[in-house]
């Protein structure tokens, strides 16, 4: 019977081609915006996660309370210091500590003067190894910084281009940083994260020496032992500042977070901009499912006659019914199938563009089995609810008035 | 003409239901583009008069390298940089301005807030009022050195953004230090003064521990009459002296309103167009409603076109016919999407009035957006009708009369 409702359907849309086709075109041009939208939105999501579980999970980041979402140590109100570190380093499944300081440095190169960030990097093998490993550092050309480097620097992959100095910066140049010299040991490769791309890395003690910084850091990264829970560990560290700062539960000046809670953070916001997006790209959807609406009550109206001949031969309301709502929701179907074709295309398309044009490998298109199932199911809901109403009608004319109607 | 206006409105009745859904398709695409473009509009509006406030007779001078509004490490503008500006031609007056970070405290609240600095002097107090756009909505402005009171932004009184809410009068901690609240300030949407609290500048200085030295920010009135664009290059050259750098290695940015208004309108600018960009998608799919429901409407009346022809009607007044009708669709979808579109940012609007207090959201309909969405519209329903029309007028006359 279903072979049949199917059938049935199929040979109406050969009949009337053109208005199957431009009904069609309407359900897929909305379902390749949605699908492209929510592709490119998880692929940002996938690609910002995959750079932070090579991080890992287990790494846990102090920092002093600040206003603004900038970078660490700025616009806070308390800072925090090396004896804040030493505190944690006593916490029960706490591995290993390093400290951040990251401040603004006016560069001067090639006669030019420009403002940039400077990170520091530890002077402790495994402190290195820590900030190396969380921020997957590595040169493109020369070496990273280790122990004995003093008016050393290694730049971040921006100052390769010859757009920030006028010159590229490469490897045994000298950068005047706040009016001191440092020799560039190495150029970082691209990580596409602005921040690290754009910035600058100093020996600790260099810093602290350029700044005239005592022991204040911006920022304390911890890595949990293996077989702890990084948010118990964390817990841990809150309560042990809190005692050591001297503040209230809920007053602190500092907060902890694990890379997995930042993580989640980061996927909720990028989840209500793509939801945002999809949504507004979903009012086309509606626009489509009226279009069926309509083709289905032409449809329904051009074949007066014939629901009258098979009602006579003894069709039932519900065939009839049945009959109408296949047609509409294999619209929406097809449509969908053809929309999400098109979606992929678009969002791949989107892909290739940014990674060229931008070097950037955060634009990605994902297309999860989710997606394609739920805009497949959801181009056929739309399809069957826009055919409703015009089934019903039909499934209730009376077949002797159907079979009069010219 | 007339009459083929009239035979198309007779066509269009005569399929009432299927009329009503194509432009149902084509009044959501376009109540989905005004209520957005109407609502971004407007939020762009308030932000000018916020700077339209601010008065163009005003320029501000930041340190470069500063991120998110904070002191940079690398440059700093000086007490003494202000005091030498001032004797620039054309500048009428100059004014430090302080903005730093606090911790505002309540029995087991502890808020990082914005703090900014009032200068004692009257001048410059009253312009960094006005940069600022500080208006007093309760109490009053604290008197001059006055060190144990402040004024606070909205949100403290208006929400429980600390334990309760902050009245005139109440004593609050910032940094450790008591403060009584003389003042509250009106709303203004902007979050670092809204969430902010505002204190004598040697106050701030002595709590956070300055040099009084130290300035995050340089405001300039400019005297009346003075070209703003000249003023402006003369602080530049004045301040690159101070600085001792060289043109085009500026660590300072000296910017009026305007500059900064631009900067905000290009940013969001791109945002309203991705936005609306992918509303009217909706639109491109009510078009091909509009197309299909021609065609269906020519191949309804292919006999009626086959009589008109034979009673001699040409193939240019066939292709009008049809036109004229598709035309109409889209016009008329366009009213009700116009009107549908208004209600639904006026909804908005005053939802998020009475339930967030936002003062920055609101629509505004200006006579380019609604003459603009009924003739986009219009256009619409006429393109999507000219293949429909093209194929109309084309028919053979005899075989359309045949045509069962």
């Amino acid at each position: 019977m279903m072979q049949f409702y199917a059938r049935f359907a199929v040979r109406t849309f050969t009949h009337s081609k053109l208005r199957t086709w431009l009904t069609m075109l309407g359900i897929f041009i909305g379902i390749a915006a949605i699908v492209s939208l929510i592709s490119l939105g998880q692929g940002l999501k996938t690609a910002i996660g995959a750079q932070f579980s090579a991080l890992g999970t287990d790494r846990i980041i102090v920092q002093a309370k600040s206003l603004n979402f900038g970078p660490p140590g700025q616009g806070t109100v308390a800072t925090l210091t090396e004896k804040d570190m030493e505190e944690i380093e006593r916490v029960a499944g706490v591995g290993e500590v390093a400290a951040r300081l990251l401040k603004t440095a006016k560069a001067e190169f090639n006669d030019r003067t420009q403002f940039t960030f400077i990170g520091s990097i530890p002077e402790t093998q495994e402190g290195r190894r820590l900030i190396a490993d969380m921020f997957r550092l590595r040169t493109d050309k020369g070496r990273l910084l280790t122990s004995g480097d003093r008016k050393k620097v290694v730049v971040g992959s921006n100052y390769a281009d010859k757009d920030i100095f006028g010159k590229p910066v490469d490897v045994g140049a000298r950068l005047i940083l706040n009016g001191e010299s440092f020799e560039v040991v190495g150029v970082m490769a691209k990580l596409g994260q602005p921040q690290i791309d754009g910035s600058i890395l100093m020996p600790e003690d260099a810093m602290r020496e350029l700044y005239g910084l005592d022991d204040e850091v911006s920022a304390i990264v911890v890595q949990s032992q293996k077989g702890v829970e990084p948010s118990v560990v964390s817990e841990r560290i809150l309560k042990k500042l809190r005692t050591f700062r001297d503040v209230k539960e809920g007053r602190e000046d500092f907060t902890v977070q694990t890379s997995g809670e930042l993580l989640a953070t980061l996927g909720t916001i990028l989840d209500i901009v793509t939801a945002v997006l999809a949504g507004i790209a979903g009012i086309s959807l509606i626009v489509g499912g009226i279009g069926i609406m309509n083709t289905m009550y032409t449809s329904v109206l051009e074949r007066t006659n014939d629901i009258g001949l098979m009602k006579a031969v003894g069709a039932q309301n519900k065939d009839i019914l049945m009959l109408f709502l296949m047609e509409s929701g294999l619209l929406g179907l097809v449509g969908g199938a053809i929309g999400i074709v098109i979606g992929v295309l678009l969002g791949k398309g989107v892909e290739i563009i940014a990674t060229f044009a931008l070097g950037t490998a955060l634009v990605q298109a994902s297309f999860p089995w989710y997606l394609i199932i739920g805009a497949l199911v959801f181009s056929f809901v739309v399809g069957s609810l826009a055919g409703t109403l015009p089934a019903i009608q039909a499934s209730h004319l009376s077949p002797v008035d159907a079979l009069r109607r010219a | 003409m007339f009459e083929l206006a009239l035979h198309a409105v007779r066509g269009i009745r005569h399929r009432q239901l299927r009329s009503w859904l194509t432009m149902l398709g084509i009044f959501v695409g376009i109540a989905a583009v005004v209520a957005l473009i109407s609502l971004s509009e407007g939020l762009k509006v308030s932000i000018q008069e916020q700077f339209e406030k601010i008065g163009g007779d005003k320029i501000f001078i930041q340190p470069k390298g500063t991120f998110g509004g904070f002191e940079s490490d690398a440059a700093q503008l000086t007490v003494s940089d202000k005091d030498e500006l001032a004797r620039v031609s054309g500048v009428d007056e100059t004014t430090t301005y302080v903005l730093e970070v606090g911790l505002l405290s309540s029995e087991d609240e502890n808020l990082p807030v914005y703090i900014s600095g009032v200068p004692d002097n009257a001048k410059e107090r009253a312009l960094v009022i006005e940069i600022g756009t500080w208006e007093i909505e309760q109490g009053k402005w604290f008197e001059k050195g006055n060190h144990d009171k402040i004024v606070i932004g909205n949100d403290f009184f208006r929400t429980e953004i600390l334990d309760k809410k902050v009245n005139v009068g109440d004593i609050v901690d910032v940094n450790g230090q008591k403060f009584t609240v003389s003042g509250v300030l009106k709303r203004i949407g902007d979050p670092s003064t809204d969430g902010g609290i505002f204190m004598d500048e040697d106050a701030l200085r002595s709590l956070l521990g300055l040099t009084a030295e130290e300035t995050n920010f340089i405001g300039v009135r400019v005297e009346k009459g003075a070209d703003m664009a000249v003023v402006q290059e003369r602080l530049k050259k004045e301040l690159r002296k101070l600085h001792n750098v060289e043109k085009g290695q500026e660590d300072f940015e000296v910017q009026s309103p305007e500059d900064l208004l631009a900067v905000f309108n290009s940013i969001f600018g791109i945002i309203q167009v991705v936005l609306v960009g992918i509303a009217a998608i909706s639109l491109l799919v009510g078009a091909v409603g509009i197309m299909n429901t021609m065609y269906t409407s020519v191949l309804e009346r292919t006999n009626e076109i086959g009589v008109m022809k034979a009673v001699g009607a040409r193939n240019g007044d066939i292709l009008t016919l049809f036109i004229i009708e598709s035309g109409v669709l889209g016009f008329v979808g366009g009213i009700i999407g116009i009107l549908l579109g208004s209600g639904m940012s006026k909804l908005v609007e005053i939802v998020a009035g009475q339930v967030f207090g936002s003062p920055l959201i609101r629509a505004v309909f200006p006579l380019s957006l609604i003459v603009g969405a009924l003739i986009f519209a219009t256009l619409i329903g006429i393109l999507s009708g000219v293949l429909p029309a093209y194929q109309a007028a084309r028919l053979q006359p005899v075989e359309a009369l045949r045509y069962e």
